[in-house]
């Protein structure tokens, strides 16, 4: 610590004391005691003992020492086994991630536009909001939009069929607790629990990012920070690419920090770029480049591929890669069931004019409540949106498509 | 950044190390300005918390206000109506005060007639789903149709009995060249919107110069360009609340397939880049069905009849509408969906 002791509010007869002596930097005080500092300088020992908290408080290395403790890998086991995740209520989505979005981590979706980011970005939104005797985390969300996708009326139908859902679980399960946590848990609290920020510009983000520490600490029950996108203002205005590295790693630090110390899930969603390949041809890739792939936990990329959505695990330290399909309906994210049901939802997409909406089917009486909460069968109402010019080919099969003109 | 609520102290010596401004406080990290002021870490810690604190000016809101529009007026969402009830209905009101709308299609699908009409509604009442204010339309492609406007503002004026003199309120701009486009926005627009109470901002197309001034080498300074182009629309629809519409070119489809799998022709152009940037995107397509409607007079009396090509409006995607396909015809009045 090289800091110059002359930069400390320290008395000038103190200061002149110190000069003489050969004291000018931090370092050169940190090994001293009291008593030893106050012979030399001939002060009294509370003068020293002062003098050495006031330089020795503000040495970040010190801190650091006295907070840090370790872990035995076994501690670590038994605390993540502990620890919940959020559930995407798409049975399959959520064994691929392994339960859920999980706690802790920073977990990123990428995709193509009108791939599903936002819509899953909602859904989880007000899925950490299920009480706890539902499995839930009853936490709140802090949503940080960045590219006004926002819609408020959206959030609402995700969360009126939530809550009709786990209404539904209690009443067929007739367990009063969570008959009782339901007298709480309506469509306006939970969208109440979704605090919104809007950042037009990086700065913003960047800035909002900054205060996020502070805001956590007066909220304590949020549990899910989503940033939709990440990518939107960076693709933009950057001429000096290391500074857009440094600006995107300082707020990936800022976003494991907080997920590491508050307990909480961190959701990002990305775009995606065309990269040329040696060959001339070119396929689609997460954007902001290479050194942003480190940034995340979990990497999911979303796409489409013959008339239907899929997720696909593309990083992650504790589950294989492999694919799954979900879709967007009315009510949020839900699994596909059935080859029945997929042709049904072809029809609906493509000649769906005002057909009516049925609701979501119960069938909970055999499953315990965790598991009751997929049993939901889905609606036939398919929530299409999405198609760009490409499919995200994976693998062997990766399309090699074209920039087009 | 003399702003701050900080000691003057502080910001002398954040000076004296060349950090003069927001961006730099804000993007470099505590210990490295720590290292470069020779200021305390608290300090430090404290001015970048102010230097926040005056960038996010923004309120916090939350989504129930959201809903119930009690939140910030900046954040409020309108709908802008397209003065039919069947198209309204299809998009859940109309086309959304924030972000970027774009209207694809091939040539004759009624792009340019849907947005003409767009610059009527807009001036309606809020009770009539308009923003009561005018509009801003920019023409790259074309010379504005202004003889088809006249008439549809004729019949509009009829069938809303509204008293306003729609004409007035309709701002037309040509320009024909990258350059003459970005002076138009950055400094025409601006004052536009500052001077006349515009609550509307059509760009015809936005393909066309996009796709004339690059050569396909050139790809990555297109790309560049369109990026700063996008943004700049989304900052402008976000600080004045107000929706921006861009007509956009269609491209043939060389995959033959798009990505939700249907099989299309024809695709909007400009690629990915552009897509990243788009908020909803709406495609208008002509089907080989006709339907037969009046031609009028101007007292309203039908005079003749004729035929005339049904076509379809897609929503491709958006954040909040489901994948619909309405149908729609355009007469005499202007655009009218059929059921």
């Amino acid at each position: 610590m090289q800091r110059e002791l002359s930069s400390f509010p320290i008395q000038p007869s103190l200061m002149s004391k110190l000069t003489k002596a050969g004291f000018t930097t931090v370092e050169d005080l940190t090994d001293l005691k009291p008593l030893q500092l106050s012979q030399e300088l001939s002060i009294s020992n509370e003068e020293a003992l002062d003098l050495l908290n006031l330089v020795r408080g503000e040495h970040p290395s010190k801190l650091k020492l006295k907070q840090t403790t370790s872990f035995t890998a076994f501690d670590m086991l038994q605390n993540e086994e502990s620890q919940q995740c959020i559930v995407t209520f798409s049975e399959q989505l959520d064994n691929m991630l392994g339960g859920g979005l999980p706690v802790c981590k920073i977990t990123e979706f990428c995709g193509a536009p009108g791939a599903g980011k936002t819509q899953i970005s909602i859904q989880l939104s007000v899925d950490v909001q299920i009480p706890t005797c539902f499995g839930g985390l009853q936490g709140e969300a802090v949503y940080i939009d960045t590219e006004g996708s926002f819609v408020a009326a959206r959030a609402a139908d995700i969360a009126k069929a939530t809550v009709e859902h786990c209404s539904n679980i209690a009443q067929a399960e007739n367990n009063e607790e969570q008959l009782k946590s339901m007298e709480a848990f309506t469509w306006e609290s939970v969208l109440a629990g979704i605090h919104y920020y809007r950042c037009n510009d990086y700065l913003q983000l960047l800035a909002t990012v900054h205060l996020l520490p502070e805001f956590l600490t007066q909220h304590p029950k949020v549990k899910l920070i989503v940033v939709d996108s990440i990518a939107f203002h960076f693709r933009h205005d950057f001429d000096d690419f290391s500074l857009r590295t440094r600006i995107l790693n300082g707020m990936a630090q800022s976003f494991i920090k907080l997920a590491t110390q508050l307990n909480l899930a961190v959701m990002l969603t990305n775009q995606m770029t065309t990269r040329v390949n040696a060959d001339g041809g070119s396929h689609l890739t997460p954007a902001l480049g290479e050194s942003w792939g480190h940034a995340s936990t979990i990497r999911v990329i979303l796409y489409w591929r013959d008339r239907q959505r899929y997720a696909r695990l593309y990083k992650s330290p504790s589950k294989q890669d492999m694919t799954v399909p979900f879709q967007v309906t009315l009510g949020g994210i839900r699994d596909v069931k059935t080859s029945e049901d997929q042709s049904h939802n072809m029809q609906g997409a493509s000649t769906s004019q005002h057909k009516p909406q049925s609701n979501y089917e119960q069938n909970t009486n055999e499953h315990n409540t965790k598991n009751a909460q997929y049993q939901t069968a889905s609606s036939s109402e398919p929530y299409h949106t999405g198609g760009t010019e490409r499919a995200y080919g994976s693998g062997q099969d990766r399309k090699r498509s074209r920039i087009d003109s | 950044m003399n702003n701050l609520d900080v000691h003057p102290r502080t910001i002398s010596s954040l000076k004296k190390a060349r950090i003069t401004d927001l961006t730099s406080l804000l993007s470099r990290s505590a210990p490295d300005i720590e290292r470069a002021t020779h200021l305390s870490l608290s300090d430090v810690k404290a001015v970048q918390r102010e230097a926040a604190l005056a960038v996010t000016r923004r309120p916090l809101t939350n989504a129930l206000d959201m809903y119930n529009n009690v939140c910030p007026q900046e954040m409020r969402r309108h709908t802008l109506s397209l003065g039919c009830k069947i198209l309204d209905g299809t998009l859940q009101g109309g086309f959304q005060s924030q972000g970027i709308t774009e209207i694809a299609g091939e040539s004759a699908s009624g792009k340019t007639q849907l947005c003409m009409q767009l610059c009527l509604t807009v001036q309606l009442p809020t009770s009539q789903g308009g923003l009561e204010g005018g509009a801003a339309y920019i023409c790259t492609e074309d010379v504005f149709p202004n003889k088809r406007l006249v008439q549809m503002i004729q019949h509009f004026g009829r069938t809303t009995a509204s008293k306003i003199n729609f004409g007035d309120n309709i701002f037309i701009e040509h320009t024909s060249d990258m350059d003459s486009l970005w002076y138009c926005l950055k400094t025409r627009v601006p004052a536009l919107l500052n001077r006349f109470n515009i609550k509307l901002i059509v760009i015809d197309s936005v393909a066309a110069l996009f796709r004339y001034e690059y050569s396909l080498n050139q790809t990555f300074e297109r790309s560049k360009k369109l990026s700063l182009f996008g943004a700049y629309l989304h900052n402008l629809s976000c600080k004045h609340n107000i929706p921006v519409v861009c007509i956009n070119q269609v491209t043939e489809n060389m995959n033959g397939y798009t990505t939700n799998g249907a099989i299309k022709k024809t695709l909007p152009a400009l690629g990915l880049t552009w897509s990243n940037l788009v908020t909803t995107r709406i495609v208008l397509s002509r089907t080989p069905h006709t339907l037969t409607v009046g031609h009028s007079d101007n007292s309203g009396d039908c005079i003749e009849k004729y035929e005339t090509p049904v076509r379809a409006m897609e929503i491709i995607f958006d954040s909040h509408l489901p994948n619909n396909v309405c149908h729609y015809v355009i007469d005499q009045e202007g655009v009218k969906g059929i059921s």
